[in-house]
């Protein structure tokens, strides 16, 4: 094997330029597949919801408050891993 | 003419006016003088050093103060002016107080401890509502730029809000943590309380088992500060951070003329957004599970 070559992959792999896309790639990845966790979660909130409601209407204002309670917990999750990508992306 | 024609008219033109930038400005290549972390910058305004502790008048203590004020100014002027017919505004603070006294407050505790407890968390609901919501309102209060005005320096209109800065929502779970396990004490007794913390229906079970169980419990309880806190902050700052964008942060960073008219009306929905449902619900929210949380250490059964 030819040493130069090597030498020059290191230094490709060390420079400045990898390491913002290793950044970009971590701000990207992270809040994206946090994303889909959310989702899924808030759907799944708001599908048994409505699913409840068409059960039992005469329940619509207690679930109402509970809806509230579940999507923003829920949402909240997708915002954590936003903001460890943003620190990721800025601090690091 | 039908509104199905007036929409797809103006979809047109919009995007008639997307194109055309884009031919004429095209891509002037990326935009390193803007740095976006630069908008949440806290300049001091007023140096204050005791010592090592920074005690600086910035931006987010001018939003602190600005917050309580007008927390405590319009609840008060409410409350003084209260009429037999009440007027629109009344009608609107009386249904946030009464989602904060029934809704949030005897909704998760028992009466007594609800009559002891709804000021602070009625205090909490109201201040981070108004924090929240002044958070939408531009405000020049950015003095890493300014802009002139007849030879005037004008610092630049931003958006900030002093729960989009992470030291006041864990100042205020720190405060709802110890009050809620200082009353859970207070009713129950020390180790009664600690006690508490693990489920029912544990009676049979080893005391390894148990001990580890109160383990978990130890470190749910932990995990509430992170939780509580960083829910309120994250949610603030990426609604402001996504405005920020939106409103033609992308644009300028990428420097695509083109895409901000694209990003632009995306801002006016996000921002209808933001204000009419995460600001609110972020209040009643964090209210609500301090509540929970005050609730759930005092409640005599679990």
């Amino acid at each position: 094997m030819d040493l130069p070559s090597i030498t020059a992959a290191t230094e490709a792999i060390t420079g400045e330029d990898v390491k913002g896309a290793g950044k970009a790639i971590a701000l990207g990845v992270g809040a994206g597949l946090g994303s889909i966790g959310a989702g899924i979660g808030i759907g799944f909130i708001f599908g048994k919801e409505i699913e409840s409601v068409a059960r039992q209407p005469e329940m619509k204002s207690d679930l109402e408050s509970i809806r509230w309670l579940g999507f923003a917990l829920t949402e909240a999750v997708a915002f954590y891993t936003f903001i460890f990508g943003l620190i990721a992306f800025f601090l690091s | 003419m039908k509104t199905k024609t007036k929409a797809l008219i103006a979809g047109g033109v919009w995007m008639a006016i997307i194109i055309l930038l884009l031919v004429i400005f095209g891509s002037e290549g990326k935009n390193e003088e803007f740095q976006p972390q630069n908008e949440f910058k806290l300049h001091p305004w007023l140096s204050i050093h005791i010592g090592s502790v920074d005690l600086s008048i910035n931006r987010a203590v001018f939003y602190l103060v600005l917050t309580a004020g007008l927390t405590i100014g319009t609840m008060v002027w409410i409350a003084k002016k209260m009429q037999q017919r009440p007027n629109r505004t009344q009608v609107a603070v009386e249904m946030a107080y009464e989602l904060a006294k029934n809704n949030i407050t005897r909704g998760n505790m028992s009466a007594e401890v609800a009559t002891r407890w709804f000021p602070f968390i009625g205090g909490l609901f109201f201040f981070i509502l108004f924090s929240n919501l002044i958070g939408y309102l531009p405000l020049p209060t950015n003095t890493g730029e300014h802009f002139n005005v007849f030879g005037l320096e004008i610092p630049t209109f931003a958006i900030y809000a002093a729960t989009a800065n992470i030291s006041i929502p864990i100042v205020l779970t720190l405060v709802v943590w110890v009050s809620y396990h200082v009353e859970g004490v207070r009713a129950k007794g020390f180790v009664p309380y600690l006690k508490s913390w693990l489920p029912p229906g544990l009676e049979n079970m080893s005391a390894i088992g148990r001990g580890a169980i109160f383990l978990i419990e130890v470190v749910s309880h932990l995990v509430r500060l992170v939780s509580l806190s960083v829910r309120l902050f994250a949610n603030m700052l990426a609604g402001h951070l996504l405005l920020l964008f939106m409103g033609g942060g992308l644009a300028v960073l990428l420097g695509i003329a083109a895409l901000g008219a694209l990003t632009f009306p995306l801002a006016f929905a996000f921002f209808i957004f933001e204000v009419g449902l995460v600001a609110t619900l972020q209040a009643f929210i964090f209210s609500t599970l301090s509540a929970i949380y005050i609730g759930g250490a005092t409640s005599a059964e679990h």
